[in-house]
Order: C-alpha cells, then structure tokens, then sequence
C-alpha cells in the first residue's frame, strides 16, 4: 500500500526562499552590466519574496482556527438549544448528545481532552452568522448540508455526521410495510415545511393519492395524530422517533423503514481554512474507520498493540498522519479513547442505548446495509 | 425413537460445545477482551417461565422492519453478534431485525452456515462443566415453557451453533455465558415460521485487532 510522504519540494520552499531573500544586500554585483543586473536581481528578489509571502500567508490563514483554538485552550462549538440524543444540557451545564460528541471528539484530537469545549447554544436563524462571524469554530447543530448555504454564506460542511430524511409514522394496526402501501391515506403534515412538498412530490411520483390535515405546529400534529384525525405522520425520521416518545402508547405506532428525502446532517466551518476543515473532517471519518475496524473505546488498548497496518495508522503507532494534520500522531487514539467511534456515538446517543432507539439504517457502516463510509487513513 | 435421536442430538450439540475445547480456548483468546468483561453473569434457570411483560423487550430490540442494504438474497439471515441483532433479508432494500442475545459460543466463528433442522420445544441436557457450577441443575429436562433453550431451535450445517429461544428475555441484548444465538420465544417462534432447512445464514464477528 503506497503512504503518501509530504512532498519534499513544497515542504522547503519558504525556507529556501527566505534564505534567499536574506543573502539579497550583501550580494553587491560588480558587472558592468550593473543596472540590469540589478533590475533581474530586483525583479529575482521581489519575485522570491512575493511568492514567500503569499505562502506565508497562506499557512498564516491556513492554521488560524486550530493556532486561535490552541491558544484560547478550548473549542468554541455552536450546537441546538436542546435536541434530545442531539443535544442537551444537564443542570449542571453538562452538554451529551451526538452532535456535542463531534465537537468532544475534535477536541480530544487536539487537546487530549474532551472537556474542553464550549457550547454555544444557537437558534436556527442565528447559527450560520455566529460561524461566519468566527464566534464559533465549528457548527455542529442538526444542519442540513446543501449548497446554497456553502455557496450564500461562505462556508463548508466537513461531513455527513447523520444521514436524515423525511420518513413515515403509522399505527401498528394499519398493517403497513412500505411507504407504496399509504395510497388514499391521511397525512398530518406541517404547512409550509419541505415536508409538504416531499409528500406531494412522492406521491404524484408513484401514482398515489393522500388527503392532508394541514396544521402550523408539530405538538399540534402530535395531538391531531394521536386522536386519530389521521393516518400518517410525516417528517424527518430522527423527529419521529422522539415524537413517538410522546404519544400515549409508543409501541402500537411503528416508522416505516422508507426514507423518502436527503437531508444530510453534518459538521460546518468557515471557507478558506483548509486545515481546520480536514481536522474537522478527518475526525468523523477516523470515528467511522475505527467502528470498520473493530477499534472501540473498550479496546483502543489493546488496538494500540496491534499488528494490523490499518489499525496501526489509525492508532498512531505507524506513519505521521497526526502530525500531518497539524495534531499528534495518537489523535485518532485520543478520539476513540475519550469519546469513542462512531457506532459508540450513535448507540449511546440515539440508537438502542438511548431512548430514542433509531436503527442505524442509512447510518450503518457501508459494510453493514447503510452508507457511512470514510476514506482511508493511510 | 424420534423423542431419542431428538435427546442424542441434543447431547451432541452440548458435548460438542464441551468437545471442541481446545479449538474452543484458542478462539475464546482471541475473542474481544470488551465482549468478556461485558458478559452478563446469569445462570441458566430452567422452570422459570417469564410472563408477558417480562417478554415484552426495550423498543430497540423489538422486531422490526428496518432499511437494510445487502447482496444477499431475500431470505438469508445475517446475524452481527457485535450489534446484537439478527437480520433477515426482505429484499427491496429491508430486512426484519430481531434482537438477540450472544452467548459464549456464538462470538466463535463467521462466515456462512446453511439451517440443517428445525426443532420445535428442544430437550435441555446442562452440560457437566454447567452441572459442576450449579450442581442443583436438572440432568435432563424435556422441552416446553421454562426450558433455557426456548421455543424453538435452527441448528446451523453440522455445527455446535444454533439459534434458539430462551426462557430469561432480559439477556437480549448482551453477551451471555452460554449458547449461540438466543431470541426471546416469540421472536424465534416468528422467526421459525420463515425460514426453511436450507436458509443460509451469514455470521458476522467484530473485526479482530
């Protein structure tokens, strides 16, 4: 397997070129062609120190974040205001969640330590402006990856932490097993959500026809369902697991395994800072690998033993792939040990050791019927 | 006669588990040290029968239909002990997901077996190494409601492993000290209705460091 070494030729051009520049005055030709010389060695000179500066600055611009959050001691983490198994605080200011463990995960891999995090709890309306403006240094709030908001607002998703859409909740006793079996069916539907269009768009898809009980909020669906005004409930599946939580018998209501629309939920930073959003990104694909690979927060010890060379470059004890990063070589290891990988995250957060209970479904390992899937380290 | 090969298979099956303990040791070293510690201490209580609420298992592991993408076949079963669930393929990008417990036996081995026989209400013969721990324990208890090995039995190819029920629902979902693959009774009563002799069955192990 090829590992991929920095190349030696970019790797000392600032050096060599601020070398160069510092012999510039001392070197006093004495040619006769004195003047043109000295116009190439002018035109040499502030060439070299152009393109000194522009690396300069770009590694200067390129290490703000991770320099700003190393110097500060903390990561500043915009999350929800409270999603349960997404994000919540305790009354003692503790935060849990899966969205909180991304952002406890990126700071194990930077500090060794996955307390030091600040959560700043923002509204949907604010969250984009609050990293924009750099008040957070990394997003991590349920957000929906999609172009217009990297395009309009200057910023990048770094991964799909969370691969959601719009699902269906049915009575058990309506004997339903597919989304293809709701022709005729009436739908409590949210006005003016994405959700609406998403149910007319995949019905007049497939031939179907539904009656819909519009209303403005979701307790007000909750109730209407509940009481049998109607038949479904639609909107995006991690909702409905902990909307089902709420109705008066739980388990006589059932989400079908369709998922009808994309909405990828994932980590955000700001545009222009190559190396804080491959730290950002890396960290959820070395969770992801270190789930492929059987590494856990239980057996990250005996993990950092191990013989096996794609272990060995996740844990550390093989290549530099930490330090190319700008983090230590064991930042992989640190994740998995303070955090865990990304199963751990998700059962302990929203899956069967959680109350929410979601099945990974799309959110499985490729390897296991779903679609996370990271690159691999090496 | 068939009540006497029932028992004689029974005790091959034990014996088998108890046989293979060389091979059995060397691949419970290499079994995850986390799916040891995790190991929910509970002896075998033959008689007790759980009543309905006990039966009734945590949401997540409750039979369900879920988004499950394969190249196997509608049909097969996929079992991914590290998960504690066990798959069948539906096709159409689904399978129906059971809950399961893993005993010690189960964490042996993957790779793909095929159901050889079906039993319905199997006879329970506690091996000795189970008789030694817990000396009170029947010989012999034919099979019914209050059985440690449940409803129903899928013996997989003419191996040690099968899928069986249990009489303690509450091990669903952990690693347990013996058997393969239990469900709770009517889980495996459903699943049994499903599957033919014949069924391949796909046996998934956490990857080893």
């Amino acid at each position: 397997m090829p590992i991929d070494l920095p190349n030696p030729s970019l790797a000392a051009l600032p050096s060599a070129a601020g070398r160069t520049r510092l012999s510039l005055p001392i070197r006093q030709p004495r040619a006769r062609s004195r003047w043109s010389f000295r116009d190439r060695l002018l035109a040499w000179a502030s060439l070299l120190l152009a393109l000194a500066s522009a690396l300069v600055v770009a590694s200067l611009a390129a290490a703000q974040t991770l320099t700003a959050v190393r110097e500060r001691g903390a990561l500043v983490c915009g999350v929800s205001h409270g999603l349960l198994g997404f994000s919540s605080v305790d009354d003692k200011g503790n935060w849990s969640g899966f969205d909180v463990d991304l952002c406890r995960a990126v700071a194990a891999a930077i500090f060794n330590d996955a307390g030091k995090v600040r959560f700043v709890p923002l509204d949907a309306a604010a969250r984009f402006a609050a990293l924009k403006s750099g008040d957070v240094d990394v997003l991590s709030r349920n957000s929906t990856w999609t172009m217009s908001r990297e395009t309009t607002f200057g910023l990048v998703f770094a991964a799909v932490t969370y691969y959601d859409g719009q699902g269906f909740l049915v009575r058990k006793a309506l004997n339903v097993e597919s989304a293809l079996e709701l022709d005729g069916k009436s739908f409590c539907l949210q006005t003016g959500t994405t959700g609406e269009l998403n149910v007319a768009d995949y019905f007049r898809a497939n031939n179907m026809t539904y009656s819909a009980v519009e209303l403005a909020s979701l307790d007000e669906i909750l109730t209407a369902y509940d009481g049998g005004r109607c038949d479904v409930f639609a909107t995006d599946v991690s909702q409905l697991h902990a909307e089902r939580l709420k109705l008066a018998k739980p388990e006589e209501h059932v989400i079908l395994p369709d998922v009808i629309s994309k909405e990828p939920l994932g980590p955000v930073v700001r545009q222009g800072d190559d190396q804080w959003f491959t730290i950002v990104k890396w960290t959820h694909f070395a969770m992801v690998n270190a789930e492929e690979l059987g590494v856990s927060s239980k057996t990250i010890e005996r993990a950092m033993q191990s013989e096996k060379p794609e272990v060995k470059r996740l844990v550390g004890t093989a290549g530099n792939f930490g330090e190319q990063a700008g983090l230590a070589s064991d930042w992989a290891a640190r994740i998995v040990r303070l955090v865990g990988n990304y199963g751990e995250v998700f059962e302990r957060n929203i899956g069967t050791k959680s109350p929410l209970g979601i099945p990974r479904g799309l959110n499985h390992l490729w390897t296991m019927g779903g679609i996370q899937y990271a690159p691999p380290i090496r | 006669m068939e009540r006497e090969r029932r028992t004689i298979a029974v005790w091959l099956c034990v014996w088998g588990l108890l046989a293979s303990g060389t091979a059995g040791e060397q691949a419970q070293a290499q079994r995850p040290m986390s799916l040891q510690a995790e190991e929910l201490p509970v002896e075998e209580q033959p008689g007790i029968v759980p009543d309905p609420d006990e039966e009734r298992l945590p949401a997540a592991y409750q039979r369900q239909l879920v988004f499950f993408r394969t190249a196997e076949p509608p049909g097969t079963i996929i079992v991914s002990t590290s998960e504690r669930f066990l798959y069948l393929v539906q096709g159409n990008n689904r399978a129906l997901r059971y809950g399961i417990g893993v005993g010690r036996d189960g964490f042996q081995w993957s790779g793909l077996l095929r159901i050889s026989r079906k039993s319905e209400w199997p006879d329970w013969i506690p091996p000795p190494e189970m008789i030694d721990r817990q000396p009170y324990l029947p010989r012999y208890m034919a099979g019914g409601p209050g059985n440690p090995l449940g409803a129903r039995a899928l013996y997989l190819g003419n191996t040690v492993y099968r899928i069986h029920g249990t009489n303690q629902p509450q091990t669903i979902g952990h690693a347990v000290s013996s058997g393969c693959f239990r469900l709770v009774n009517g889980d495996v009563m459903d699943l049994y209705d499903r599957v033919p002799v014949g069924t391949k069955v796909v046996v998934r192990q956490s990857p080893e460091l």
